[in-house]
């Protein structure tokens, strides 16, 4: 991996995805927050309850994938940045599951004292 | 033994900002990428132990929850989401320009974002300073109180459209004025939406409107107890709190940081042979409004449709 | 040429030119970028706080040879097991052979001038100064009685003691602990020397890297865990406090999700100077080396699924229980993995009795007792006996010191004379690595029965009728003790009249050992190409370790 080259790293995708794109990334998320300030005022109880959450997070996630891709360029990145944004989330993941299974299965009722 | 020689390679030229340990650009602007990445997954789960307690207490208590974030001003949250969107913009166009090595412009855009940023911890101390005021911050002793037992007259920061929390007891404080709040303790006597879930409850004996631990945590002796609820608001704005305290914190180091690239910018380091300062940063500011992305939704817009609904 | 000179037995002169005598003013050791003098300063330090941790531990073990609370009063002996632990976890376990033995060798072995990134090295070293200085300055104003693991409401609403200034001591130093591990992972991506492949690594750097990501993905979270016990002693907000609604619990969940693959961040680099030890001193090619580098991975990744297996009786779930306490089950397999290939390793190996290797064996035997008892400890019929008892003081004793802690002997012993360019007396080194031996041992076995027989941990006082084996227990220390203050002597007066080690005393196949002794600033003369696997004792690597060691046993009287 760490073999001797001598040019620089001038790889010919350096600009990506040019100002057009990030306009429309910029755009995207803009879009993505007012919507999710106006999903919050309508009650969405009525498909299940914490449908109104499920849905923030959603276009949250949405956000940050479009942040992470294109602004932070994970698009153009190697594999190994791939992982490691990956991984933290996994780990992230592990955390909030096995805490949550605790309290989610204890004997004396859901999210009791 | 051959004594060593000063290099040990072949000379060769070194391009601006290569340091010694590398061999060559490519070996350092990996490293440093790498690197970056890490720093950032330690921050993520750095937040997420955050995130942690929040689940718990949310999946807890939702109702304090919803009610606590009700009196937060989703306006104020939404115009910072925005302003760090346009940060995040204009960090990576700065990154752009700095590939193109067109000094100006990155100056430009890095004092954009700077600005922004500015913005972003203006608004927090508007918000900070409104929870201050309306009795709001968890800690006994951090609100303003009033003299003597006597409301004052609004002399401070209060703008016309900011959220007030119904402090006022009912023996309190009157009209406009903020409340009497003689140890600046955290003051919420709003049980409303508890009453509207026993209300829906009673009409529909099926559903679940309370969690088991609200149904312990709100009442005595089968009474709605205030002073009970309000503990659980008050874990509410702590959380706010803190991971909104913790989250400006990181963008105080952000703006630092801004101001030493800026700077460096500014003398014309940075060009398409060496810009990974500038793309760093620029991870880093990202990540900084990835958090918040999460942040807003999670803590201003619970339970909104509680109330419009 | 290198090769060749890296054996040449009659070469013992030390090279003019080493990272040692590169500057000589306070300066060039406070603000280095060398990796090897920063392992140097940790050396240094975490020494110091191993001796400081020491007396704690000798202090306890004075108390518990009577049954009654006679020398330290419950309160103070509170804040002595608590600052023992401390200091000994955070500020000595923690950070030892990443940060000493990592540092210095990463870099050589993968052959590449230094970490991929100097500065944040030297960062860590000032962060761990820092963190430890505070934790230290608390301790002298009172210290903490909240136990090592902090546990609230205690730590949050009634300790009097230095909770906040403590706590974030360990904070700072979570990101010293934080930094080094992120230096290591991208230096074994991104600086390997050509030809060094993945799989031609030593197994010691498979285990630093694991270690690494541990440090990576689990110290923010305690880091954050301490920093919400430190705001709560000051806003007294009550998240951990039941009768409000906040839940102790919660601060248990996210303690121990750092604090379990925190054993892991300390055995894992012990089990990797085992597998160098092992291999190097039987001469013979590690037995299934792909094997031992995924077990190594497979540890750190499952390390993270089993910290329930420290709160089964705290009013968690069943299920919950149940879950952790399988993956605990599971969890013990890449161990045993090792286990048995160093095991096999050894068949038929050409074993030589060296310190080194005498603390590598240790560690089997000694790992193996303290391993198998973690399983006594991870089945949740058991866990309702044992649990707060000495047995569970036993088997943390038995993997930490019986493992880390050898292990992390063994490693220095190994190492000294590429460190040091001198060789330490082997007389001494086995006689102080018996009596560390025997004495601990006697220390601790005795333990595993008291606990059986009910004497509760974290008491000043016990019931009379276990008085005997306490007294086994501290006489044991005691030889613990003495067998451990021997190596600072005979270490330290070897740098003064040891021997000459020159580049390869061992006559091994590992890249450190082409270089020379103590090595030079930038490591290697000439990068080096890697065209031998690991652990190669054959003519494949490139030297004639036979044919070297002939002419050793002919010259050498």
């Amino acid at each position: 991996m760490a073999n001797k080259q001598h040019e620089h790293a001038h790889d010919e995708e350096h600009e990506h995805i040019g100002i057009p794109g990030y306009l429309g990334v910029f755009a995207v998320l803009v879009v993505g927050t007012i919507l999710t300030y106006w999903v919050a005022t309508v009650d969405l109880d009525w498909i299940f309850p914490g449908a109104n959450t499920l849905v923030a997070l959603l276009i949250a996630f949405t956000k940050m994938t479009c942040v992470m891709l294109f602004f932070m360029h994970v698009y153009w990145s190697p594999k190994l940045i791939w992982l490691a944004a990956l991984a933290s989330f996994f780990w992230l993941a592990i955390m909030f599951s096995y805490t949550m299974g605790d309290y989610l299965t204890r004997s004396s009722g859901v999210f009791s004292p | 033994m051959a004594t060593h020689a000063e290099t040990l390679d072949h000379e060769h030229y070194h391009p601006p900002g290569l340091q010694h340990q590398f061999e060559d650009m490519k070996q350092q602007e990996e490293s440093v990428s790498i690197g970056m990445w890490l720093f950032l997954a330690q921050e993520i789960m750095f937040f997420g132990g955050l995130f942690t307690v929040y689940l718990v207490f949310r999946s807890r208590f939702p109702m304090a929850f919803a009610a606590g974030s009700n009196h937060l001003d989703a306006f104020w949250g939404g115009l910072n989401t925005l302003v760090l969107i346009v940060s995040s913009l204009t960090m990576a166009l700065t990154v752009y320009y700095a590939q193109k090595g067109n000094r100006n412009m990155q100056v430009i855009l890095i004092v954009l974002t700077m600005f922004f940023g500015a913005v972003f911890l203006g608004v927090k101390a508007i918000e900070y300073t409104d929870k201050y005021n309306s009795g709001l911050v968890p800690v006994t002793g951090l609100n303003k109180r009033a003299v003597g037992g006597e409301a004052h007259a609004s002399t401070n920061f209060v703008l016309p459209f900011e959220t007030r929390a119904s402090a006022t007891a009912a023996e309190g404080g009157h009209g406009d004025a903020p409340y009497v709040n003689p140890k600046g303790d955290f003051v919420w006597t709003d049980t409303s939406l508890i009453s509207n879930a026993l209300k829906e409850q009673a009409a529909d004996p099926e559903g679940s409107y309370l969690t088991t631990a609200e149904r312990y945590g709100y009442f005595s002796n089968g009474n709605i107890d205030a002073n009970k609820f309000r503990d659980k608001v008050r874990i509410f704005f702590w959380i706010y709190f803190v991971m909104t305290g913790l989250h400006a914190l990181h963008m105080v180091v952000g703006l630092g940081l801004m101001a030493w690239l800026g700077w460096k910018a500014w003398l014309g380091t940075y060009g398409p042979d060496y810009y990974m300062p500038v793309e760093m940063s620029g991870l880093y500011w990202h990540f900084v409004d990835i958090v918040w992305i999460f942040l807003f939704p999670l803590l201003y817009l619970l339970g909104r449709h509680f109330i419009h609904a | 040429m290198q090769n060749v000179d890296a054996l040449d037995a009659a070469y013992n002169d030390r090279p003019t030119k080493n990272y040692l005598n590169n500057g000589y003013t306070l300066k060039s050791w406070l603000l280095t970028k060398d990796h090897k003098r920063i392992a140097i300063m940790y050396l240094v330090s975490v020494s110091v706080f191993f001796l400081m941790g020491g007396l704690y531990a000798a202090t306890i073990r004075l108390e518990l040879l009577t049954p009654a609370s006679d020398l330290l009063e419950s309160g103070t002996y509170n804040k002595v097991f608590t600052q023992h632990g401390i200091l000994m976890i955070f500020f000595f376990l923690i950070p030892s052979i990443p940060a000493v033995l990592g540092n210095f060798l990463l870099p050589i072995m993968i052959g590449a001038k230094d970490l991929a990134l100097p500065r944040i090295n030297l960062l860590s070293l000032y962060l761990y100064w820092v963190g430890g200085a505070l934790t230290l300055w608390a301790l002298t104003q009172g210290g903490v009685d909240t136990g090592w693991t902090f546990y609230t409401p205690y730590s949050t609403s009634f300790s009097n003691t230095f909770v906040m200034a403590v706590g974030l001591g360990i904070f700072i130093n979570g990101f010293s602990s934080i930094l080094t591990g992120l230096n290591f992972i991208v230096t074994v991506h991104t600086m390997r020397a050509p030809g060094m492949t993945w799989f031609r690594l030593p197994l010691f750097v498979w285990a630093q890297y694991a270690t690494s990501l541990i440090m990576v993905l689990g110290t923010p979270v305690v880091a954050i865990t301490i920093l919400l016990v430190a705001i709560e002693r000051v806003a007294r907000v009550g998240i951990f406090d039941p009768s409000i609604g906040g839940d102790p619990i919660l601060f248990q969940h996210l303690f121990w999700f750092y604090s379990h693959p925190a054993v892991y961040i300390m055995v894992l680099p012990g089990m990797g100077v085992v597998s160098e030890l092992i291999s190097n001193f039987s001469r013979k090619k590690i037995f299934g080396y792909e094997f031992i580098a995924f077990s190594s991975i497979a540890i750190a990744v499952f390390g993270f699924l089993v910290w329930g297996h420290h709160m089964f009786v705290s009013g968690q779930s069943i299920y919950a229980g149940l879950v952790f306490s399988f993956l605990t089950m599971v969890v013990a397999i890449p161990s045993a993995i090792k286990m048995f290939n160093w095991s096999a390793t050894l068949y038929k190996g050409s074993i030589s009795f060296d310190t080194p290797m005498l603390y590598g064996l240790g560690f089997m035997g000694l790992f193996l007792i303290g391993g198998l008892t973690g399983l006594f400890l991870g089945s949740m019929g058991l866990v309702v006996h044992l649990t707060d008892t000495y047995f569970v003081v036993a088997h943390f004793h038995y993997v930490m010191v019986g493992g880390q802690v050898i292990a992390y002997l063994g490693g220095i012993h190994y190492w000294w004379p590429k460190i040091t360019g001198k060789m330490y007396s082997e007389f001494w080194g086995k006689v102080s690595a018996m009596l560390i031996f025997v004495g601990f041992n006697l220390t601790f076995f005795p333990q595993f029965i008291l606990g059986y027989l009910g004497m509760p941990r974290r008491y000043a006082s016990y019931p009379a009728e276990m008085q005997v084996l306490n007294i086994f227990s501290t006489a044991g220390a005691s030889v613990l003790g003495i067998g451990l203050l021997m190596p600072v002597i005979y270490l330290a007066h070897s740098l003064f009249y040891g021997k000459n080690a020159g580049p390869n005393p061992w006559m091994l196949p590992g890249l450190e050992w082409r270089t020379a002794s103590p090595p030079p600033t930038e490591n290697f003369e000439t990068t080096p190409v890697v065209t031998w696997e690991a652990y190669e004792f054959g003519e494949e690597s490139g030297l004639d370790l036979e044919g070297a060691r002939r002419r050793e046993s002919v010259t050498t009287v």
